[in-house]
């Protein structure tokens, strides 16, 4: 997979907000992943929890969360974040 | 909105500093578990709980906490969480795995100091983790020279209770450490005020006998050829295990057998036939070290079993459920946490003998043996257990790390070179 690969991270409020989304868009079949939010786009957020979605997923996401009223707080591309052989642990 | 920001700032918390730790975390559990293709969907629970690890469920021990209950901290598979469910009190385990609480445990620790050790000093000691900051008490045991010495200074800054583990396995040491579960009992109950009665001791044995059981259907999985989940994310279940509630622990759990015994039936696996099946033995691997796993695993390897304390022995052998008076049932628990093969104990062939065992069971390529460095126990294993491994014509790499970064590089090439050496 490409390091500088963009992809996409669903901000909340909190994390049922969180978890809410995440069921409505698994019922529709949207791939999305439960992610904690990269800091450098989390802002004030205090919550860690994000949805992580690869780019040809985010229309049928916005499009979902329109339909449902689904409550978020951002939704934020992003490059280069996930790297397997990285090695940089924590 | 979930104000975590308020609870960290009520416990103590250096929110600066835990602030740079928010930073680094996403990362790694993005690089180590989210570049994984095919992970099973009940691994969502998990991922939860990572991505809201100093979140979740620091809230929920702080709202027990309120209704009156007591939060014990534990660093050892020895101690036995029955006795502390059995009044009603939480355990959670504080063992630390990041290099970033080592800096503030070598100030007061030598640098020679095994890094779990440092890691857990300094993850209390520099308020960076909302866990250390909330357990009411900390129950120390004696398993390591590191531990013993680093407990007394911790326990100037936090009530500590130290448990005396045996160092031997005779039916004389046995029975001390079932006295050692009865002292440890009569403490738990005046702390927590409340009385173990032998139904309550029961039910505890139970739940936590249930949750070792959800354990081990994982880990049955993972003897299968079609390998239905990777290393990393069993690891993750099984260091999450650690502090999660034991109910909702085995309920996860089954969820997640459930879906790996289908995938085996459906033959779906996470790496491709023929991955060559690595054994991980040696010390644990405490949250968020996942360092070699995700090197093993992505050089070509695949993680089937851990022989450690995070793995195979906080689940194996289960506690005697028949028994009724609480003398019978303080026996019953010894004789299981007695068969635990930690390196603290001499002679420790069952250790060997587990090893042998599991390569079998879990059809294993190659083991690693691996030891966080400064820990002589098990660095000074790593002699009988190799000898034992070559004569039974197993390939195995010794190798030695801490939480550091600046190794892996070294790690890569010569895991890379054992993984290419199975493949023949």
């Amino acid at each position: 997979m490409a390091e500088g690969h963009v992809r996409y991270y669903i901000l909340f409020a909190n994390y049922e907000q969180g978890l809410r989304l995440h069921d409505l868009l698994d019922g529709e079949n949207i791939p999305n992943r439960i992610a904690p939010a990269p800091r450098s786009i989390q802002g004030e957020l205090s919550c860690g929890m994000s949805l992580l979605l690869e780019p040809e997923a985010v229309d049928a996401a916005r499009a979902c969360i329109e339909k449902n009223q689904a409550e978020y707080h951002a939704i934020v591309p992003l490059a280069g974040q996930i790297r397997a052989r990285r090695d940089k642990y924590c | 909105m979930s104000d975590y920001v308020q609870m960290w700032k009520d416990l103590g918390m250096d929110l600066e500093n835990h602030d740079l730790l928010c930073q680094v975390l996403p990362t790694a559990v993005g690089d180590v578990f989210l570049s994984q293709e095919n992970r099973p969907k009940a691994m969502d629970f998990w991922d939860l709980v990572i991505s809201e690890v100093h979140g979740i469920r620091p809230a929920e021990l702080i709202e027990a906490q309120k209704q009156g209950r007591k939060v014990f901290g534990t660093f050892c598979v020895y101690v036995p969480d029955e006795v502390i469910i059995a009044a009603d009190g939480i355990f959670t385990g504080l063992c630390g795995g990041s290099q970033f609480w080592v800096p503030d445990g070598e100030k007061v620790l030598p640098k020679s100091t095994c890094p779990l050790v440092k890691a857990s000093a300094g993850a209390r000691l520099g308020r960076t983790c909302p866990f250390f900051r909330i357990a009411d008490m900390y129950v120390g045991e004696t398993t390591c020279d590191g531990k013993k010495k680093a407990y007394e200074i911790l326990g100037e800054d936090v009530p500590m209770y130290i448990m005396d583990v045996p160092q031997m396995k005779r039916e004389k040491d046995i029975l001390k450490w079932k006295e050692e579960i009865a002292d440890f009992a009569k403490m738990v109950e005046e702390f927590t005020g409340n009385t173990i009665t032998p139904e309550k001791l029961g039910e505890a044995i139970h739940i936590i006998n249930e949750k070792r059981k959800a354990l081990a259907r994982v880990y049955e999985c993972r003897k299968s050829e079609c390998l239905p989940i990777s290393g990393r994310d069993a690891l993750l279940m099984t260091q999450i295990s650690f502090f999660d509630d034991p109910v909702r622990c085995a309920q996860m759990c089954n969820r997640l057998a459930d879906e790996l015994e289908q995938r085996i039936r459906d033959g779906v696996s996470v790496v491709p036939a023929g991955t060559k099946r690595i054994l991980i033995t040696g010390t644990p691997m405490a949250v968020p070290n996942w360092k070699l796993h995700n090197i093993v695993e992505t050089s070509g390897g695949a993680v089937v079993c851990e022989e450690m304390c995070t793995g195979t022995r906080y689940f194996e052998n289960l506690v005697d459920e028949t028994k009724t008076t609480l003398d019978e049932q303080f026996m019953a628990l010894s004789q299981r946490y007695m068969k635990t093969n930690c390196a603290c104990f001499t002679p420790n062939t069952g250790r060997i003998d587990d090893i042998l065992r599991l390569v079998k069971e879990y059809k294993v390529d190659g083991v690693i043996d691996c030891n966080l460095k400064f820990c002589c126990l098990y660095d000074t294993e790593k002699y009988s257990v190799t000898r034992a491994l070559n004569e039974a014509g197993v390939p195995v790499l010794s190798l030695e790390t801490d939480y550091a970064d600046t190794d892996a590089e070294q790690l890569r090439t010569r895991i890379g070179a054992f993984i290419e050496l199975l493949n023949g």
